[in-house]
């Protein structure tokens, strides 16, 4: 039992290590957080699992290392990246649900599967035409790099804006769900959907904008992630798991759910990759199971 | 031509075809055999029993993993272990199935759904962490079926053997009482409990038929693909049986068997011209999806109409 | 009694649906059960047959314990059922339809070998004709007029071979003459079968023609039981049905 202790949990001797970890996985989580909130929305207001929602994340990502390298750099320029990575997947996002989702709200849950499997595989390999198959790498800006200190330990600075980024976006969702009118009938249409049209409400325009709006998120994500994370083809299918588990634990269609997920997830994660590195996986999977078996809405959705 | 005969001909064409090819396409067309029977039993739940399953790639992986553990890691001569091969594959499957869908059918529709495709996951993770056991990240190379076995020509015959009784099996099992009542289940459960049939003890039995039938296909494919690999359970691959069954026709029986040849031979032929396979398949099942979604058989049925 | 309803209540959320039904249906009846919209008839009947748990209650079926038992069980028990909204199996033949109730019925549905077309064939065909749905066999039942899928759920039901028969609005949707025809249908089946019969209804035509008790629901609670002109003459009923001052 000692044994069992000191070989997994030794690391617990050493505030430095906690903090750290504690840090990273804060901040990984409002990574998993831009993602799983978009998804979390698409699933809740258009009753799609997308699964190419990692794909979109990681065209955030390249298009934030694309706008970097041909910048003079700078934080400007940094900025200027966050900004191009979600503008282009909002409009990005737009097109491929007036294009191509719409057309198959009607059709059998296969078609639909199928459909953001496809694109999927058809993003991964456009990723690799437009930039290669090798890893990119960003670096973080000079403004962000370096760190704090507090409380007598050390944190890396970006960790510690990715958080306040990330704090920031969920207040701004927070504030655009429940104090405009977008925001209403988003929440209306995640309880139930049918009574939008019965209110007039235009809900073409409505699944559009939370298409592109969930895609925007995650090109935001991906951009921010993109200094501390190896961009390179095979990001997409990484990411969309741990996307999964949250929304999944977090209930789908809650954004603050998937706030609480996320940061969940992080923080297990961050720990579990240091306790007990080889089932640290497995256990998630496990744990997205037991949800969906005890309490399929999860921690903040709606039951069926 | 009336059905007997076109059956006929279909089976003479499949016991003439490996005297025709050379030996690489022989090692395909046991691939379309397998994927074959993959998709038609993947089908027998989605088209017949209207239950959509994100997670069926688990048992066609798991039934590969059997049938490489028991060649490499059971300690049985060759061709003992090979003579069980195809039980073992199933049974492992099987038993996979049991668990996976004892939990998954309380639910219906989308969490049905999500729940196979977690617990689809949760074999991949041990697929790639019980590295004692499964190889981990490299999976298990080297499987060979035991002596003159080993020739493509004979293990053709070999795998026709299994698959031709196993898709006749499937078919008599969705013409039988059982086949109907999933049918009607499909439909409409509710009708169908009203009836005096424990719904669920129903949908259980017909994911696990169907999941050790694809465990029966993963084993089959294992040998003559010469290994397995985690990716068999990532994620990515529970879209394969899907596309197949679309793509031949879920409406009819054999369609997805006409789905997993189509699917295997473009497959092979444009991963042998570009390593962009991926965006190849995404855009047929683009076209699939958007401009055929009777599929093949769908198409050809309104030809002759 | 071969129905026995003792206090049967069931909650939802803010609503008692049920508050204390209490029923009681001797064999050979023909029992209408009516109430305004939301009196709880089609909780009752969902409650009855275990598709939603009681809250408290008890009920019983020829002296048995049935309370929650789920659908599947009841109905092996002999009790049939249709519903508001016609539940048929839309995809399949009328045929087809009956045999796979008739398959249900004799415990055959994990067989797994034998072909089910040329099973229970002639007694479908029987319960189909005894519908009046016997020059419809091979139509696919989606395609089947809104009475004749009534007609075939009748047949569904009939299947099973039940001593209780349960049917929730069975002229729903139907024009008025149509009603009568098919509530008198039913009524002759009944009794050529020896079937007791359960029914919810709307139009008093149909209910004053055929029903032996008339059960009056409101809020969740029996108003009112007796012979057709026992409840026709009940004060309460007629407040709640015909808005009479109190």
């Amino acid at each position: 039992m000692i044994e069992f202790l000191s070989q997994h949990f030794s690391w617990a001797q050493n505030p430095v290590v906690v903090a750290r970890q504690v840090l990273a996985g804060i901040s990984n989580g409002m990574l998993l957080f831009l993602i799983s909130a978009g998804l979390s929305l698409i699933f809740g207001v258009l009753r799609i699992i997308n699964f190419a929602h990692g794909a979109l994340f990681m065209l955030g990502a390249f298009v934030a290392v694309s706008v970097l390298s041909l910048s003079p750099g700078g934080g400007w320029a940094y900025v200027g990246a966050l900004g191009a990575a979600t503008a282009a997947l909002a409009v990005f996002g737009a097109a491929v649900e007036a294009g191509l989702l719409r057309r198959i709200y009607r059709a059998p849950h296969e078609f639909q599967l199928l459909l953001t499997f496809a694109l999927v595989f058809v993003l991964g390999d456009v990723a690799k035409l437009l930039w290669g198959r090798e890893d990119h790498s960003t670096s973080v800006p000079a403004l962000l790099d370096g760190s704090m200190r507090a409380l007598g330990l050390t944190f890396p600075s970006y960790r510690l804006f990715l958080i306040g980024a990330g704090l920031a976006v969920a207040l701004g969702l927070w504030l655009v769900l429940h104090r405009t009118r977008w925001g209403i009938f988003v929440r209306a249409a995640t309880m139930d959907r049918g009574m939008l049209s019965a209110l007039g409400v235009n809900t073409r325009l409505l699944f559009t904008s939370v298409f592109a709006a969930g895609a925007a998120l995650a090109g935001l994500g991906g951009a921010l992630a993109a200094p501390i994370v190896a961009v390179g083809p095979g990001l997409h299918v990484q990411v969309i798991i741990d996307a999964f588990v949250v929304v999944v634990i977090g209930g789908m269609g809650s954004v603050m759910g998937a706030l609480v997920a996320s940061l969940l997830v992080g923080i297990v994660n961050a720990f579990g990759l240091l306790a007990f590195p080889g089932l640290a996986v497995v256990l998630t999977f496990a744990v997205m199971a037991v949800v969906l078996v005890v309490r399929p809405h999860g921690l903040f959705g709606v039951p069926e | 031509m009336k059905p007997a005969g076109r059956l006929a001909l279909g089976a003479a064409a499949l016991l003439a075809l490996p005297l025709a090819i050379s030996d690489f396409w022989i090692f395909i067309a046991i691939e379309v055999l397998a994927f074959a029977l993959y998709a038609v039993s993947f089908n027998v739940l989605l088209g017949y029993g209207g239950m959509l399953s994100f997670g069926h790639a688990a048992f066609f992986g798991v039934g590969g993993y059997a049938a490489a553990i028991l060649m490499k890691k059971a300690g049985l001569p060759p061709g003992v272990a090979f003579a069980a091969l195809p039980l073992v594959a199933m049974a492992a499957a099987a038993a996979a199935a049991v668990v996976v869908g004892y939990f998954s059918v309380r639910r219906s529709g989308i969490y049905f759904a999500m729940l196979t495709f977690a617990f689809q996951m949760l074999l991949y993770a041990v697929a790639l962490k019980a590295t004692g056991l499964t190889g981990g990240d490299d999976g298990m190379t080297g499987l060979k079926p035991p002596g003159l076995l080993a020739q493509p020509l004979a293990y053709y015959y070999f795998a026709l053997a299994l698959v031709a009784p196993a898709l006749y099996v499937l078919f008599r099992l969705v013409s039988s009482p059982f086949g109907y009542a999933l049918r009607a289940l499909r439909g409409n459960p509710r009708r169908l409990q009203y009836s005096g049939v424990d719904v669920r003890a129903h949908q259980l039995a017909a994911f696990v038929i169907t999941g050790a039938f694809a465990g029966l296909a993963g084993g089959i494919f294992a040998l003559s693909s010469g290994n397995v690999f985690p990716g068999w359970l990532n994620w990515t691959a529970s879209a394969t049986p899907i596309v197949m069954a679309v793509l031949g026709g879920v409406h009819s029986f054999l369609g997805p068997a006409l789905g997993a040849a189509v699917y295997v031979v473009l497959e092979v032929l444009i991963s042998g011209k570009t390593e962009y396979w991926p965006l190849a398949m995404g855009i047929i099942i683009l076209i699939l999806v958007l401009l055929m979604p009777e599929g093949l058989t769908g198409l050809a049925r309104r030809r002759t109409a | 009694m071969i129905l026995e309803v003792q206090g049967l209540a069931k909650r939802f959320g803010g609503l008692q649906a049920l508050d204390g039904v209490d029923l009681s249906v001797e064999p050979g009846e023909f029992r209408a059960i009516i109430g305004p919209n939301g009196a709880g008839k089609s909780t009752f009947f969902n409650t009855l047959t275990g598709l939603l748990q009681p809250d408290s209650g008890r009920v019983r079926f020829e002296g048995r314990d049935v309370t929650g038992t789920p659908p599947h069980l009841l109905a092996r028990l002999g009790v049939g059922r249709t519903f508001q909204i016609t539940s048929i199996f839309h995809d399949l033949t009328a045929l087809e339809n009956v045999q796979v109730a008739l398959l249900a019925h004799a415990r055959q549905v994990w067989s797994l070998w034998p072909k089910a077309r040329a099973l229970h064939g002639e007694r479908a065909k029987q319960l189909l004709s005894l519908v009046g749905l016997g020059g419809a066999l091979e139509r696919q039942a989606g395609t089947l007029a809104h009475g004749d899928q009534k007609r075939l759920e009748l047949a569904i039901a009939l299947a099973g071979e039940p001593r209780l028969l349960l049917l929730d609005e069975p002229t729903a949707g139907m024009a008025a003459q149509e009603r009568l025809e098919s509530i008198r249908l039913v009524h002759r089946l009944a009794q050529e079968l020896g079937l007791s019969c359960v029914f919810t209804e709307h139009d008093m035509a149909v209910v004053f023609a055929v029903a032996t008790r008339i059960t009056v629901m409101h809020q969740g609670k029996v108003l009112a039981e007796g012979t057709p002109a026992e409840v026709r003459a009940r004060r309460e009923v007629q407040q709640v049905y015909l808005g009479v001052p109190a």
